[in-house]
């Protein structure tokens, strides 16, 4: 120590030394995971045991015993195995399975016209693609143009036969926005300028005021509209009524429309429930509550058995839709909830800030308050589309055709009786890999948003 | 200084034009809830008049008379008595009797699962950590209708015939018409083992208040939890046998073709019972797990700087904090055990909704009154629980600034 | 950080010279307002003329806060008659937006909102309040942000500042609605010693404009150097107003005095 209080004295550091061997590498690891002390010890032992077992049957069950190919379920529990015995329970009897699978996906949805299906899948892929291309701008406008017309041009495309006059108008709106935004991603990225600059542009309008080009480009707008409108009157497709359709294709159906209607409506009740006025703030706390208490399935009865009773005779609404309008309901309480969570972490200093400012109600909710809750609440929305998911199973039980009802109709089809497991396990898995892989997705949004704004 | 001329407090650009009274804060309000009210009411009006006009076509009429009248129909299992003769009222009570049933040890069994599993979630053992973890996963990405399906079709509805039966455990039985169980019968005396146990309850409550009190006055500490085990437990037991031991059981024996004796539940009861168990388990183990980790590491640091043991640390810290932020996501998951336990319909197990929203409505046609009265039941538990937990977060908020 | 500000303590030097004209601009006749049961305002009255400088001093929950948050309306007063610019602030919407058109606020905390740039937190409220076309709002934005020294920060995210940054991005941001009169509620609280400066010292070169302002602060400095008129609150009341001269030398209220020891003993 004394040589330090020198002026001369230089600070040499000490030469760093390893560590003693059983803190680092494979068998630091090993005492620090798996064998910390004999109770630790136990554990993975019993740990191993488990997932030994498991793995050993799941093997044994899913690929060593299973059988691919049968014509009926007594095929299978007939097969022998090669050791001389019979399958029976012991292996999985994937040919059943396989042989249902359209009906799995796409319900009793004609098989020459399943192409309109993965249609509209591919459209809404494409649709919300720009969220993940970091050149596009004007992502808000372009997911909201899909979560409010993409509903109309997909029922217009898997509906098919004639279109009542409005679904055209709507679905030819779709279609043209859809187009505007692919426009948009395309002079983006190939010219580095959104659609809209450059129809000013090649207008010539560029040097004009700025509250003209809004009337140019609405202009443009309405040309591409008219194409659409065009293009689509000049569709011919074959009718397809809603009892056909089925299968994963109308869970994904059901809980997709019952999702993006449930963003606008649950962030109206949310606002409502926060409101001043008394008569407004009763009305939406009472729906938000009176359908957050009860079981969805009983507002799924309420709409078969009542809403028959509520609407004209003449009306006759089908089933369909009457599931759908429970659903959304549903989803819009739960929804109203998330969002009136995401409003509530907003500093009131936001609020008072953007009124110091001058801004109205209106104003300070879309531009201030609004854009911030919402990147807030995108993993509990993703949490809560995963809940809705799962939830829309419930539709079985009053007899549409999803996933689930398919799978356990296949164990009722003669050739195929007592067919329970297999296709409990295939839809079984179906949900997991979309629902975990949603998860995720969410637990790695959640991380960035956390990032918080700022230091990008 | 110029002053401002008074007695015009509404010099500026109000009261100028007889139409100035719109921009007015307090007239809007009124305006857009009269409006929001009116429309409203216009559409309660269109639906009653619709349904009014509906119900007199098929010539039906509302009122709960029909409450009164025989329900006529069979009910597999419940737990309050039922005979087809009685009311359909009777059925909603038999109806809310096995909801609440088939509820209440599904809370019990999936909140001692969640806890165990949301420990081991945290445990430092990587296999144990990961295990749970993937448990968690899988079980609660898969929805609880089609784990209620799986259970049901897959293993109970499987199960040998009683003259095979199961019997891992004598008087525990079970086979394809159910699980039987040994049932209780208590004799003349047993109310005085009922009441020691009660006593010994209060007498531990008492205790550990003593000893609270012992320590703050004396520093002197008791050693409450095995005394305590000894008056919940001992004395009971040290009054069950003096008096005799006044319990029998009656035990399920197979008679000709089917077991009689005992306690019973059907299949159904236990797929939904299992199904709602380990679904709600993981719901559960992450509420456990993110209480548990939402208790920042400096609060053990200090702690254990203040010289606390961790077995101190733990109870005097580490959980009361834990369960500030564990309490309230359990018991919305309590909530929503009562409400998926509604999806018994799907296997035919007799609880409200299949009872009485699906039988007696199909058969009376009463449809209105019926779901009413299925929803208000609904409702009110749902806000009684949540009154529960409005006085509980109350209670525990942090005093601050 | 830009080390642009302060070498000198802009609240020490010389008393910037005043341009208080006889014009009221603002007028509280009476004012009171209650918090629930607690009486935060009691009998308000205050005159403040064009281009007059007011500190507001006085310990927390004294009701300085709430005064000048009245004057815009984030609070709503029960009683009473605030006038700005000969409007009255009552349940008028129409008077309420031309006050708030027409009043600046800066707070404790600034505010700014994190998911828009610098640039677009100052085009914000000129665009969709005043309707001004993109362009002119962003030249307008520019030149208070060089005002206030820092337009290389334009595009940056309110998270990459720091506070004392963000405090005078807050201030051209309200500077872009050109007001007439500035409400300062505690602006340099929130930030750290170094940083202080800076941000008053912006608050002084604004006073030298002829700017009305009220500022709540207990920066005694920044008082002596520009306010033509210091208000010590305690308890809801004006307990004593004075010139900075009279008020720091010559306090006639011995609470005034206890004040004034307590934050000048150390």
């Amino acid at each position: 120590m004394s040589d330090t209080t020198h002026s001369d004295a230089v600070f040499r550091p000490k030469p760093s030394l390893p560590p003693p061997p059983n803190t680092v590498g494979v068998v630091g690891w090993l005492r620090k995971n798996l064998f910390g002390g004999p109770i630790d010890t136990i554990f993975t032992v019993v740990g191993i045991w488990l997932i030994g077992t498991l793995l050993v049957t799941v093997y044994q069950y899913g690929i060593a015993n299973a059988v691919w190919e049968a014509n009926s379920y007594r095929e299978c529990l007939d097969t022998v195995l090669p050791n001389g015995e019979k399958v029976g329970h012991s292996g999985a009897c994937w040919a059943g399975v396989a042989v249902w699978m359209n009906q799995y996906i796409y319900g009793r949805y004609p098989d020459p016209e399943q192409w309109r299906v993965q249609l509209c899948l591919a459209i809404l892929v494409l649709w919300l693609m720009p969220f993940w291309l970091p050149r596009v701008t004007a992502k808000i406008q372009t997911g909201l143009s899909a979560v409010l017309t993409f509903p109309f041009l997909a029922a217009h495309i898997l509906l098919g036969g004639e279109a009542g006059s409005f679904l055209m108008l709507t679905s030819s709106l779709a279609l043209a926005l859809f187009v505007t935004v692919w426009l948009n991603v395309i002079t983006s990225y190939a010219m580095n300028k959104s659609v809209g600059k450059l129809v000013v542009e090649l207008t010539g309008m560029a040097d004009k005021d700025d509250r003209l080009h809004k009337w140019v480009l609405l202009a443009g707008f309405a040309v591409v509209f008219l194409g659409a409108l065009a293009y689509e009157s000049s569709w011919d497709l074959v009718a397809v009524p809603t009892t056909d359709w089925g299968g994963l294709f109308l869970t994904l159906c059901i809980s997709g429309i019952a999702i993006a209607s449930a963003i606008p409506s649950g962030v109206i009740l949310a606002l409502g429930r926060r409101s001043k006025m008394p008569v407004i703030r009763v009305f939406c706390t009472m729906w938000i509550e009176l359908f957050r208490s009860v079981p969805l399935i009983t507002i799924l009865f309420m709409a078969v058995t009542m809403m028959p009773l509520f609407l004209p005779v003449e009306l006759n609404p089908d089933k369909l839709v009457m599931v759908i309008v429970a659903v959304c309901i549903f989803a819009s309480a739960y929804m109203a909830e998330i969002v009136r969570g995401g409003l509530q972490a907003i500093p009131k200093g936001q609020y008072e800030a953007a009124q110091a400012l001058g801004l109205n109600y209106w104003k300070v909710t879309t531009f201030i308050v609004m854009p911030q809750a919402l990147k807030l609440m995108i993993p509990n929305i993703v949490g809560n589309f995963i809940g809705l998911l799962k939830d829309t199973t419930l539709v079985s039980i009053i007899g549409l055709y999803d996933i689930l009802l398919m799978a356990k109709a296949s164990g009722q089809d003669p050739n195929w009786l007592g067919l329970h497991a297999e296709p409990m396990l295939f839809a079984a898995g179906v949900f997991f890999i979309i629902c975990f892989a949603m998860s995720k997705y969410s637990q790695h949004l959640e991380r960035t948003i956390a990032g918080g704004y700022g230091r990008r | 200084m110029a002053v401002i001329e008074k007695g015009g407090s509404s010099s500026g650009s109000s009261g100028k034009s007889a139409l100035a009274f719109i921009n007015d804060e307090r007239f809007r309000s009124v305006f857009y809830q009269l409006l929001v009210g009116a429309i409203v009411l216009v559409a309660g009006y269109y639906l009653y008049a619709n349904t009014a006009a509906n119900l007199d076509a098929r010539g039906m009429e509302v009122g709960f008379g029909f409450l009164g009248s025989t329900a006529g129909f069979s009910i597999a299992w419940s737990l309050i008595p039922y005979t087809p003769g009685d009311t359909y009222f009777h059925v909603f009570l038999v109806g809310i009797g096995n909801t609440l049933l088939v509820a209440a040890i599904a809370i019990l069994t999936s909140t001692f699962l969640g806890f165990v599993m949301g420990v081991l979630r945290l445990s430092k053992n990587w296999l144990i950590r990961n295990i749970a973890a993937w448990y968690v996963e899988i079980l609660r990405n898969t929805p609880l209708l089609l784990q209620i399906l799986f259970w049901f079709l897959t293993v109970f509805a499987l199960l040998p015939s009683p003259r095979q039966s199961l019997e891992p455990m004598t008087g525990f039985v079970l086979n394809n018409r159910g699980f039987y169980f040994p049932s209780p019968q208590p004799g003349d005396l047993f109310f005085l083992t009922a009441g020691a146990f009660v006593i010994g309850i209060v007498g531990a409550f008492i205790l550990s208040k003593w000893a609270t009190k012992r320590l703050f006055d004396t520093g002197q500490k008791t050693p409450v939890f095995p005394i305590s085990l000894g008056l919940i437990f001992g004395f009971p037991l040290v009054v069950f046998l003096v008096t005799g031991a006044p319990l029998a059981f009656d035990l399920p024996t197979l008679q000709g073709f089917n077991f009689v004796g005992g306690g019973s539940v059907p299949p159904a009861f236990c797929a939904l019972l299992l199904a709602l168990t380990i679904y709600h388990s993981c719901f559960m183990a992450e509420a456990v797990r993110a209480g548990i980790l939402s208790v920042s590491h400096g609060q053990t640091e200090a702690s254990y700087s203040l010289g606390l043991k961790p077995s101190w640390t733990l109870r005097l810290v580490i959980i009361p904090q834990a369960m500030r932020a564990v309490v309230p996501p359990m018991i919305s998951n309590w909530m929503n055990v009562v409400k998926n336990s509604s999806l018994a319909i799907a296997i035919g197990f007799p609880d409200l909704v299949a009872v009485f929203m699906q039988t007696s409505l199909n058969q009376s046609g009463h449809a209105i009154e019926i779901v009413a009265m299925v929803m208000l039941f609904y409702m009110t538990v749902s806000l009684s629980i949540s009154l529960a937990l409005n006085q509980y977060n109350k209670s525990v908020q942090l005093k601050e600034r | 950080m830009s080390m642009d500000t302060s070498s000198v303590d802009p609240t020490s030097g010389e008393y910037v010279a005043s341009t208080m004209s006889d014009e009221v601009v603002i007028e509280l006749v009476q004012v009171n307002k209650w918090y629930g049961e607690f009486h935060v305002l009691k009998d308000i009255a205050l005159s403040v003329n064009k281009g007059e400088r007011i500190v507001i001093c006085g310990p927390s929950g004294s009701g300085k806060s709430t005064l000048i948050r009245c004057i815009n309306r984030l609070e709503e007063h029960q009683a009473g008659d605030i006038l700005v610019n000969g409007t009255a602030l009552d349940t008028n919407v129409k008077n309420i937006d031309a006050i708030r058109r027409d009043v600046g606020m800066v707070f404790q905390s600034f505010n700014l909102f994190p998911h828009l740039t610098i640039l677009e937190n100052c085009t914000l409220a000129p665009i969709w309040v005043k309707g001004l076309p993109k362009a002119e709002a962003e030249k307008i934005a520019m030149q208070y942000l060089e005002r206030v020294k820092i337009p290389e920060q334009a595009a940056k995210y309110p998270g990459q500042l720091s506070g004392g940054q963000q405090q005078r991005v807050a201030i051209a941001r309200s500077l872009c609605m050109s007001p007439n009169i500035m409400l300062f509620d505690e602006p340099t609280s929130a930030l750290d010693p170094e940083m202080i400066s800076e941000v008053l010292d912006v608050m002084v070169g604004l006073a030298e404009t002829g700017m009305t302002m009220l500022v709540v602060t207990h920066e005694m400095g920044f008082a002596k150097k520009v306010a033509d008129r210091v208000i010590f609150m305690d308890q809801g009341e004006v307990v004593e107003q004075n010139t900075p001269d009279e008020f720091f030398n010559n306090p006639k209220s011995d609470r005034t005095k206890l004040f004034l020891s307590q934050i000048l003993a150390h």
